[in-house]
């Protein structure tokens, strides 16, 4: 006997839920119902069950009405199931000799992974893209805070600046005075603490710079002996004073020919030699440097200064290369100083890839380790060096023979600093090669000039009418590189050196950023040291002496300096010239024009001998940007009464 | 519910029913209905609540679902600005092809409000344009539950005039 086949073994390996409708419209389970579906068996509302059937039975009756032979399904829906899981499920109806059916059918959850991990992809992205977004807003404002540090900086430190160099400047001129020895030692005092003082501030800065990651080392041609030599000379004369012996040693196999940077490698060596000398009294400093024991890659280098002073406690040796800190804060009222020296040579020493400690024993004596990172030249024959570069100190005669010969271009809107430049550059015109200089008024006339010209170096103004110092410096690159022609140094010249400025500056093109009011002397080594082709060599300036205002009740007297007597009385006429011009400025409440003439006064009175109109310059044009009436008033009576008493001094 | 994939749609729907919240992510697949007796002005009403898939690029809206809707919620991620866009695409063919229908816009993950990233102007300009926005948090319930009711007040309301109306 064959068994009875019956609908429910008919439909049972499909896992459908199958019913038909009734003449009352309710749907009666056919056969046996799946496990996932929970429903009696008896006559049930379908529609109230899973009301999304409402929307579809609409359609069903196209195929229970007889119109349509093919099935019709519905949309898939999400039904919690008895285990708090979820089922996906969808209708089907048909029809058959008239009697309408509807069955359901569970989907595998498979069907739907790929969409659950799409999306799951799609929104880990977003929020990484918002976490980006975020942290790229994070970083811009770090930005501003930075940004906003440095212009702050840079602010102080030419406000600063200006009345300390005249203060030293001051100083220096009394010292040359007939001076009782009490006297003398006051004016000591101020030049000595003056110094200091400058010397504080622009450790601040360079520590500024380098935190806000606007120092870039150099890589250039660097002579290990060379620096060493430089930095050794620079320590020596305090050395000597406090009696005690400076040596060098160089371990065996260390390259002489270096690519880095010599003017911060050099840097680091007098932070570290001068710390020494500050601590130790008697015996002696060694600096000795070899190769990196600790590694082998070539150009990897380990300096280490050695002293005999009074040694670091162990507790405070990770102590000291933090920001002013001394190892005991009463050694800063012992030995002065403010510990960025070493702040500073630490930041420089990772920026050369390298790092610096110290090894030390109370009363023993400290040593100074730093490792950096070079690249060696090829070339290591033994060069001999330039001739006349040798001296660290060079004299203008020298200089200016050096010099000699030179074609160059400047770059000045203000006809005051040409003529001042003119007069620096005199002397290289009365060799036996000339130099000759063309001029040029703004960026653009520069730009027109260069293509046509050909320069050993370019003197440029930054601020100018037209096109600026750094855009003017952007077109010469390019046309040199379009040209390939060797780069031509340009050397700019601002009124307010710092960080940015030398920053957007340095990436425009220019070699060297000069500061004005500039001194004769050190346009001069710039020209010589770049505009020779001899450049890598740094040349020390000595300061040049200070201009001599004899502070008198009734005149002022103004000492000229040798070869500005042509320029000199010219320049003071026409500031004479501007006093009525600002009177009339102020009475219109022309601001605007005030702080123009006030900032090409800043920028050229101490450069032809007057830095009391530089400090009246930069008086006048802070009240001009704070329209300050009351004090532009004040300084420029100031500054009337100084141009009509001041009175020139030749020195025969 | 209305709205892109991953706004918040379901978990809106399970804190507004079951005062539960899954910090899991699930996608819904097709459409998920539940439903809540409320008591509003002292009368009894069954909600049935429609929390539909996402929207996405390649699988809009099923506005079939929506045609016999009384009402709808519009949620938006307020962490993706995007969705605010999908949102007012999705109220725009609603209201095109089947008719205005009574909406809130919901700006959800308010929990998260430090991260928002819809646009200041876009609150203005959705008042702008009539609509009444609140901002929900699924995940500390803030607002869920007014958001509901005060949809269902609409929705009453909306009926009630249109009964006036066949009057």
């Amino acid at each position: 006997m064959t068994p009875k086949t019956t609908i429910d073994d008919l439909f049972a390996p499909f896992d459908l839920a199958v019913f038909e409708q009734l003449a009352n419209g309710l749907f009666q389970p056919v056969g046996r119902l799946p496990v996932w579906l929970s429903l009696s068996d008896g006559p049930v509302d379908l529609a109230d069950r899973f009301p999304i059937l409402e929307i579809f039975f609409p359609e069903c009756d196209a195929v229970w009405e007889g119109g349509s032979a093919e099935p019709v399904q519905s949309d898939v829906w999400t039904e919690p199931d008895s285990r708090g899981g979820e089922l996906y499920l969808q209708a089907v109806a048909t029809a058959a000799g008239g009697r309408r059916f509807i069955a359901l059918r569970s989907l595998p959850q498979a069907l739907f992974t790929y969409q659950q991990l799409a999306h799951d992809f799609e929104l880990e992205k977003e929020k990484v893209e918002r976490l980006s977004r975020e942290l790229e807003v994070k970083r811009r404002e770090a930005e501003r805070a930075t940004q906003a540090k440095s212009d702050f900086l840079a602010t102080m430190s030419h406000e600063i600046r200006t009345p300390l160099n005249a203060i030293i400047g001051m100083a220096d001129v009394l010292s040359l005075t007939s001076l009782t020895r009490e006297q003398q030692k006051c004016v000591e005092i101020f030049q000595r603490n003056g110094v200091a003082l400058l010397n504080l501030i622009n450790d601040i800065l360079d520590l500024s710079k380098v935190e806000a990651g606007h120092v870039e080392l150099e890589s250039t041609d660097l002579d290990l002996r060379e620096v060493m030599a430089r930095a050794l000379e620079v320590v020596e004369v305090r050395a000597t004073a406090k009696g005690l012996s400076l040596s060098q040693t160089m371990g065996p196999g260390v390259p002489h020919y270096l690519i880095g940077d010599p003017s911060r490698l050099r840097q680091v060596i007098i932070n570290l030699l001068g710390n020494s000398i500050k601590f130790t009294d008697q015996g002696g400093l060694e600096v000795k440097v070899e190769l990196d024991p600790e590694n082998s890659e070539p150009g990897r280098l380990r300096f280490a200064i050695t002293d005999t002073g009074i040694g670091i406690p162990e507790d405070k040796l990770g102590l000291i290369f933090e920001s002013f800190s001394q190892a005991d804060s009463s050694t800063t009222r012992k030995y002065g100083g403010t510990g960025l020296g070493l702040t500073i040579s630490k930041q420089l020493v990772e920026l050369m890839d390298g790092r610096i400690w110290v090894e030390s024993e109370v009363g023993v004596g400290s040593t100074f380790f730093f490792t950096a990172r070079f690249q060696v030249q090829d070339d290591q024959t033994e060069r001999t060096a330039e001739p006349g570069l040798q001296n660290a100190q060079a004299s203008v005669a020298e200089l200016e023979a050096m010099a000699a010969g030179l074609r160059i271009l400047l770059v000045d809107d203000s006809e005051d600093n040409r003529v001042l430049i003119l007069s620096y550059l005199k002397g290289t015109q009365s060799g036996r090669t000339d130099s000759t200089i063309d001029i040029a008024e703004n960026g653009l006339i520069a730009v027109g000039m260069f293509q046509t010209g050909r320069y050993d170096a370019v003197l440029m103004d930054v601020e100018m009418p037209v096109m600026d110092g750094y855009q003017a410096t952007r077109e010469i690159r390019r046309i040199e590189k379009e040209t390939g022609a060797a780069p031509t140094p340009v050397l700019a010249l601002t009124a307010h050196a710092f960080a940015d400025m030398a920053v957007k500056g340095y990436e425009a093109g220019f070699t060297e950023l000069l500061t004005k009011p500039i001194r004769h002397v050190t346009l001069l080594a710039a020209l010589a040291k770049y505009g020779t082709g001899k450049g890598g060599a740094a040349i020390d300036v000595p300061p040049p002496p200070a201009p001599a205002p004899e502070p008198a009740q009734t005149s002022i007297r103004v000492r000229v300096e040798e070869g500005m007597e042509d320029v000199v009385p010219g320049y003071l006429e026409k500031r004479r010239a501007d006093v009525p011009v600002y009177r009339h400025a102020l009475d219109a409440g022309d601001f605007d024009a005030i702080k123009k003439l006030a900032h090409k006064m800043k920028g050229t009175g101490a450069g032809y001998g007057f830095p009391r109109l530089t400090e009246l310059g930069a008086e006048l044009e802070r009240a001009a940007m704070q329209s300050n009436a009351g004090v532009i008033r004040e300084n420029l009576e100031e500054f009337a009464n100084y141009v009509e008493k001041v009175e020139l001094e030749y020195i025969s | 519910m209305l709205g892109s994939y991953g706004v918040g749609k379901t978990s809106l729907v399970e804190r507004f029913v079951r005062s539960m919240f899954s910090p899991k992510y699930q996608t819904t697949v097709g459409v998920k209905i539940d439903k809540k007796v409320v008591t509003i002005d002292g009368e009894e009403l069954i909600l049935m609540l429609w929390d539909m898939a996402g929207e996405e690029d390649n699988a809009p809206v099923k506005l079939k679902q929506v045609q016999d809707a009384s009402g709808y919620l519009l949620v938006v991620d307020g962490t993706r600005a995007k969705t605010l866009d999908v949102a007012k695409s999705i109220q725009q063919r609603v209201e095109t092809e089947i008719g205005a229908r009574p909406f809130l816009v919901l700006i959800n993950k308010a929990d998260l409000r430090e991260t928002w990233e819809i646009p200041e102007t876009a609150w203005a300009e959705l008042a702008d344009a009539g609509w009444s926005v609140l901002e929900t948090s699924a995940k500390s319930g803030e607002r869920v539950e007014e958001a509901f009711m005060t949809l269902t007040s609409h929705m009453l309301k909306a009926q009630a005039d249109d009964s006036e109306d066949d009057d």
